[in-house]
């Protein structure tokens, strides 16, 4: 069957996106493949086709918890049952009744954690596997801006599942990150689709302000008159907070903030309102926009900027998926780069806590190489975010260390955590080098990513003399009127469906 | 925050001086402790038992001084409230939420919202037969439970709309003193998704804290209404399967229990278990409030237990130090058997 039968069929869509045809037909042909593909294109298609016509299993390894249990939702709701995600949030008992059914599925969703453990891949081991996925595989390389120091062990990995058929997947990586990946899966020949990660429909227009508290000010007259809806992006969950207010309270539009700091509950259903149309504007943190499927989303304003250039181009990449002009809005003040440097340093465990926990090591004599189990209870007790313990057990359990000793494995995470700091501020000013560019947005950007430019965009950036008018709705659409339904005939809206009792 | 206030003055008013403001706290947020537990029962606080897992110390302390600047509640000391005239009269003017029955129901509040809520989306997006949409629950027992109910349930899917709407609409026809759309308007369904608390509370113009009680406050009405006229709503009585029979014990006091059964003293349960001899006292002070045959009398001879009662009721007290010092033969855990045993009746 022609691929394109099979994708109307299964997935109803009548074409491909850019790059997905190449990347899954080099997959077909038993190529290696590293793909790097623009946000939004639809990487998962990659191996869920592919998984449609190969025999054995698809093994997706991931390191983005939260965003594996959307995919596997994404595959349930197209039909596909046989998709299952193996990482620690399933109970033991979960686990267990998992690894003996584990044959029945087709797709596997893993995290890295799990290859830890022996017995996990002693059954990876039994299996046929068709397609080795490496999802977000930028995380391998430590000149990426998320780099997973236990992601490096993949090469181990394939080799022990009998090196099967690999297909890395990546949006953002620059040429340098993309060797490290292929030098770390250890794969001699791979084939490499790289589409652009131009996308022509989203206009670049930074804005410089004389006070970072003109912001408050400007975003307001910016979302009253673009066309929504739109994301803005902040850096702190309180000024997310405070415009939102903003917005709601001066009758601009429906917005609502959404970040790390929002219960569960709430966030699935801003998430949903975002998407249906109830709401206007997401006031968010980086926490939001993976795994959101929107299409017309009109507008990003950055009102912070963001840490490195990579995550910038993920969050403007959410505007336009549907080829219509879009813009995104980048607010920048003098000094603006301190927020983004002292987010740096927090992430990463400080000094003080570095000596703290190798001490408690110590007074408790253990060896990492007996048993080889960080205490958790030390993570409460030294006062570490998620991230910074995070990242200690992936420097702890990861092969990049050499000695069991303590004082040794003390000097040598310092010294990691040193140089970490050190490509994150890189990353920052590289950010701020672009804010401050004056020769055209687009193709700086293009050079970064070590491609080269494919001629001029109509609507391309300030620099090129964009008007930020093109984007302004026409008429001013007054905020919906506060709704009066009462309760009953709310129920009987989402419950009794008139067609059906016709 | 009225509904709140109320509980709070209401609460001081029972514990009259004789415990601190952060017991109330603990009794909204439900701690399992057997100090908490405990107070609740002695001082027939039982239905605010767990009410507002989610406050925070913080609001709490802002309520407190708010309470306390508008001169309802004023300090007699150490941490200590009492009502004045005008908190009382404030009490009398702004009934408690009837419904509210949190020693009862609080285990199961969270489970059985994530049911309905659960249950109302996948009913509605099987009526306007779509079967592509993001659940807005993650909890895979709430998953499981809509799988086993969808297979027993005995009524066509096209008719399943119509009656859970008649079902839901004349239980809550039923009381006159809850609003509904507290509850409603948070309910996603086909292409309508629901609005959150805050929103909820902004919508209706409720202050956050009052909207959480009042939400509380219709839910624990549908679990008893539900429950008691199971044979009428058939549709909604699947929401409350196996939910009732949680066993009220704590974990470790369920581990001193089966020893307990077994014939071993109370020392010998805290050697065996390696715990101190107070939390083991503790576990029993729990049996007494909770397990209707577990008997003081090896604990405390009757004669005791009669004296201690009257001393009790004729001081009008529950502060043990002020009892064990008109009966000094008795222990502290002796006096907290007694009372927990017959202290509310």
């Amino acid at each position: 069957m022609e691929l394109e039968s099979i994708l109307e069929k299964h997935f109803g869509y009548y074409s491909f996106k850019t790059g997905q045809k190449e990347v899954i037909s080099s997959i077909l042909a038993g190529n290696h493949t590293l793909a790097m593909l623009p946000t939004g294109t639809g990487k998962s298609l990659c191996y869920q086709l592919p998984g449609l016509i190969l025999k054995g299993k698809i093994l997706i390894i991931s390191p983005l918890l939260s965003l594996m249990q959307d995919q596997v939702e994404q595959f349930k709701r197209f039909g596909e049952k046989r998709v299952i995600a193996l990482n620690s949030f399933l109970s033991s008992e979960e686990r267990n009744n998992v690894l003996t059914s584990l044959s029945s599925y087709k797709f596997i969703f893993i995290s890295q954690e799990m290859l830890r453990i022996p017995f996990i891949m002693g059954r990876l081991q039994g299996l046929d596997i068709s397609l080795f996925v490496v999802d977000e595989a930028h995380c391998i390389s430590q000149w990426g801006y998320d780099f997973r120091p236990d992601y490096s062990k993949l090469g181990d990995i394939r080799q022990k599942l009998g090196d099967p058929l690999t297909l890395a997947l990546t949006a953002t990586a620059t040429s340098r990150v993309r060797e490290d990946i292929i030098a770390s899966l250890r794969i001699e020949k791979i084939n490499k689709i790289e589409s652009t990660i131009d996308r022509p429909n989203i206009a670049m227009y930074v804005e410089n302000l004389s006070d970072y508290h003109d912001k408050k000010d400007r975003v307001i007259e910016l979302v009253t008159s673009l066309q929504k809806p739109g994301i803005i992006y902040f850096t702190s969950k309180k000024a997310a907070e405070q415009i939102a207010s903003l917005l709601v309270d001066k009758g601009v539009c429906r917005a609502m903030p959404y970040h790390g700091g929002v219960d569960q509950n709430s966030r699935i259903l801003i998430q949903q309102q975002f998407i249906y149309g109830q709401l206007d504007v997401i006031c968010a943190t980086s926490a939001f926009g993976m795994g959101v499927n929107k299409e017309n989303i009109r507008f990003i304003i950055h009102y912070h900027m963001p840490m490195q250039m990579e995550s910038y181009l993920q969050e403007i990449g959410r505007a336009g998926r549907d080829g219509l002009p879009s813009i995104a809005v980048l607010l920048h003040s003098p000094g603006d780069e301190q927020l983004p440097i002292h987010l740096a340093e927090g992430e990463l465990p400080s000094e003080q806590q570095i000596d703290w926990l190798f001490n408690r090591l110590s007074d408790e004599q253990r060896s990492m190489d007996v048993g080889g189990q960080l205490p958790n209870q030390f993570k409460e007790f030294g006062g570490f975010s998620e991230v910074q313990w995070r990242i200690i057990e992936d420097f702890v359990y990861s092969p990049h260390r050499h000695s069991s000793r303590l004082e040794e494995l003390q000097a040598a995470f310092k010294k990691f955590i040193n140089e970490r700091f050190i490509v994150k501020k890189k990353n920052i000013f590289q950010m701020k080098k672009w804010v401050e560019a004056t020769s055209c947005r687009r193709e700086l950007i293009l050079r970064y990513f070590d491609e080269a430019s494919s001629g001029k965009v109509p609507f391309c950036c300030d620099q090129c003399g964009l008007q930020l008018n093109d984007y302004q709705t026409g008429q001013l659409a007054p905020m919906p009127k506060a709704n009066e339904e009462l309760w009953k005939d709310y129920l009987a809206k989402i419950l009794i469906n008139r067609e059906l009792s016709k | 925050m009225a509904r709140l206030a109320s509980i709070i003055l209401y609460c001081l008013t029972q514990l009259n001086g004789e415990r601190t403001i952060y017991s109330i706290f603990h009794l909204l947020n439900g701690k399992k402790s057997s100090q908490t537990i405990q107070d609740a029962h002695l001082f027939s606080l039982k239905n605010f038992f767990g009410v507002y897992e989610p406050l925070t110390r913080e609001s709490f302390e802002d309520i407190i001084q708010m309470m306390q600047e508008s001169e309802w509640i004023y300090n007699c000391g150490e941490q200590r409230f009492l009502p004045t005239p005008t908190g009382k009269s404030f009490l009398g003017n702004h009934p408690l939420p009837k419904y509210l029955n949190g020693w009862d129901h609080h285990s199961f509040t969270t489970q059985f919202w994530e049911r309905l809520s659960f249950f109302i989306q996948v009913t509605s997006n099987l009526v306007f037969q779509e079967s592509r949409y993001i659940p807005i629950q993650k909890n895979k027992h709430v998953h499981q439970w809509l799988k086993s109910v969808l297979r027993e349930v005995r009524v066509p899917r096209k008719e399943m709309g119509t009656i859970v709407y008649s079902e839901l609409v004349e239980c809550f026809d039923e009381a006159h003193d809850i609003d509904p759309s507290l509850l409603v308007f948070r309910l996603t369904g086909f292409q309508q998704i629901g609005l959150t608390a805050s929103q909820t509370a902004k919508r209706l113009q409720l202050d956050y804290h009052d909207y959480h009680i009042g939400f509380i406050n219709i839910l624990h009405y549908l679990i008893r209404n539900i429950n008691e006229k199971a044979n009428r709503f058939t549709v909604l009585a699947y929401l409350m399967q196996d939910l009732m029979q949680e066993n009220e014990l704590t974990f470790s006091s369920r581990k001193t229990q089966k020893l307990l059964n077994q014939g071993y003293s109370p020392e010998m349960i805290a050697n065996h278990r390696h715990l101190k001899l107070s939390t083991i006292e503790d576990h029993f002070v729990e049996f007494a409030l909770n397990v209707k045959d577990f008997s003081i009398d090896t604990f405390v001879d009757t004669e005791l237990q009669t004296k201690i009662l009257e001393i009790s009721k004729h001081s009008a007290t529950k502060k043990l130090k002020l009892i064990r010092e008109k009966v000094p033969a008795a222990t502290y855990f002796q006096i907290r058997l007694v009372l927990a045993k017959y202290g509310d009746r």
